[in-house]
């Protein structure tokens, strides 16, 4: 078990450029740290997803490098999984909830069968959908789905979690719960978490730093500490003094940019002769 | 026998029992030798199928089209998934491919007799050329269309590019595949009767073009009715497998939404 303050994955000047020229990462740095809760926030279309996938070493960098462990990632590595926000299009319909959640671990000749079938069992167990392990995803509510893209994550025992704007496609009560169902999964495994997220009250509520991404092609713009409270519940934490500064603070960082990147992209007005008027104006 | 007549088909079971009526009606009334009554057809039908003309005519058609269905399914998988994996490849070859597919399965034929002579191979051989391009196609598009995340997820979960394959990229085109094999399974139907009727000395496509150039119109008529009935249970004995298989895909497009 790695000690707290290590430093797990260390991104170190990360850049994308994809084939055909766009720049969608220019620089990014950040570290997470073992059973570390990290949020990235970012307006949309600064290159979230595509972050995460570099880091991942599903996409190669153009520039800069990850590291887990010290060691760098040329490959998926796996201590590290990631979790997409289509549920539907990442799960296996053909599969039930237990058959997608066993998947991953069928190759794995390290672990003896009835590990495997405990790892998957203790993993539907923590979020909640014992009852539904037959059953196949699509017989499941998104936010079931979703459980169950994050069981199989867990069950393949990672040391940290990559999770892509995980609750976007659902609604916010069930939001709710799956941000505290991420907190305590992070407590019972020890799975360090990496989450990208648009909305910044959840990267608040949920984590230990946030790491602040300006408008494309993106940059850090600020590493905040989080010290609220632990452990992190939706009524209090969200309602300490502390959780509406932070906020506050992100919110004015990202919108100020927004701001100037918009206004880079503004179109001008047309020019229009002034009209002479006759006869008195109504009104 | 439910799976025969689902849909609740009292009214279905009906129509085609009223329309024997009038056929039967139509045959006494205004007898011609071009058509005859239904109960001369069904008369004649029993007693050439339930004897060993079945065995002589139906079960070498059956035979052969099995044969040229079974290499057009093989062959046409196989290069789909390899087409549909490499987009490159499946840009390279995709004008070649409607080309190809674009070709009615019936003007090979003559090429057939010319380069392998009349007789089964060249059966195989048509048939399959017809019965090939659906399911290459369609085979060709559902592993084209692999959601990324699922590949994705493959390589996350270090899958090798040969389980990639079989775990998640052919059953994520399964149900395509099986659309493609489906059209497949009806135009190798029409392959194997059109290439009896040309080159042939046996066979249904054989037997029903005989009845009609000896004046056998009950028997040919028979002919018509017997494959009629073979195609029918045939794709039934289709459906019903691939409803088994892709049971999965079956309940997920019939959920409610």
């Amino acid at each position: 078990m790695a000690n707290p303050s290590e430093v797990l994955l260390d991104v170190k000047g990360l850049q994308k450029r994809y084939a055909d020229g766009t720049l969608a990462v220019q620089e990014i740095t950040l570290n997470v740290r073992a059973r570390e809760f990290v949020s990235i926030v970012g307006p949309s279309g600064c290159g979230k997803t595509t972050l995460l996938k570099t880091i991942c070493a599903l996409l190669a960098p153009t520039k800069g490098s990850v590291a887990l462990h010290g060691t760098l990632i040329t490959e998926p590595p796996p201590q590290m999984v990631l979790v997409f926000q289509d549920y539907a299009r990442s799960l296996f319909p053909w599969l039930s909830v237990m058959g997608n959640v066993v998947f991953p671990l069928r190759k794995r000749k390290d672990i003896s069968q009835e590990e495997k079938e405990q790892a998957c069992s203790r993993a539907i167990a923590a979020v909640g959908l014992t009852k539904f392990a037959k059953h196949y995803p699509w017989q499941l509510s998104g936010g079931m789905q979703q459980r169950v893209a994050i069981a199989r994550a867990v069950a393949f025992r990672p040391e940290i979690l990559l999770l892509d704007e995980p609750f976007a496609s659902v609604d916010a009560l069930t939001r709710a719960d799956l941000e505290d169902l991420t907190l305590h999964l992070r407590d019972e495994f020890g799975i360090t978490m990496l989450l990208v997220t648009h909305d910044i009250d959840e990267a608040v509520y949920l984590s230990d730093r946030v790491f602040v991404l300006s408008t494309p092609p993106s940059t850090v713009l600020e590493e905040i500490a989080i010290p609220l409270k632990q452990p992190r519940d939706q009524v209090r934490t969200r309602s300490e003094p502390g959780f509406l500064e932070l906020r506050n603070h992100i919110h004015g960082l990202i919108g100020k940019r927004q701001e100037e990147h918009a206004r880079a992209f503004t179109i001008p007005d047309p020019v229009t002769p002034a009209l002479e008027l006759e006869g008195d104006p109504v009104g | 026998m439910r799976f025969f007549f689902n849909r609740g088909n009292g009214l279905g079971v009906g129509t085609v029992a009223a329309l024997l009526i009038i056929w039967e009606l139509y045959g006494r009334i205004h007898p011609t030798v071009y058509v005859p009554a239904f109960s001369t057809v069904f008369v004649t039908f029993i007693h050439e199928w339930f004897s060993p003309t079945f065995g002589q005519q139906a079960v070498p058609s059956l035979g052969r089209m099995i044969i040229g269905y079974t290499c057009a399914s093989c062959i046409g998988i196989a290069i789909g998934i390899f087409i549909g994996t490499f987009k490159r490849l499946y840009q390279l070859l995709d004008p070649v491919l409607q080309f190809w597919r674009a070709i009615p399965a019936t003007a090979i034929i003559p090429v057939g007799i010319l380069l392998i002579g009349i007789g089964d191979p060249m059966k195989w051989v048509v048939i399959a050329f017809g019965s090939i391009w659906p399911i290459l196609i369609n085979t060709a598009d559902g592993a084209r269309l692999v959601p990324t995340e699922r590949l994705d997820t493959a390589r996350i979960f270090g899958l090798s590019p040969l389980e990639t394959l079989v775990r998640v990229i052919v059953p994520s085109a399964a149900p395509m595949i099986a659309a493609g094999m489906r059209t497949g399974l009806s135009i190798a139907f029409i392959m194997i009767v059109v290439s009896e009727m040309i080159g042939s000395t046996d066979g249904l496509g054989y037997y029903i073009l005989q009845a009609q150039r000896t004046f056998a119109i009950p028997e040919m008529y028979g002919g018509i009715a017997l494959l009629a009935i073979l195609g029918y249970l045939l794709n039934t004995l289709f459906v019903w497998c691939e409803h088994k298989v892709l049971a999965w895909h079956y309940g997920q497009t019939t959920r409610p939404a």
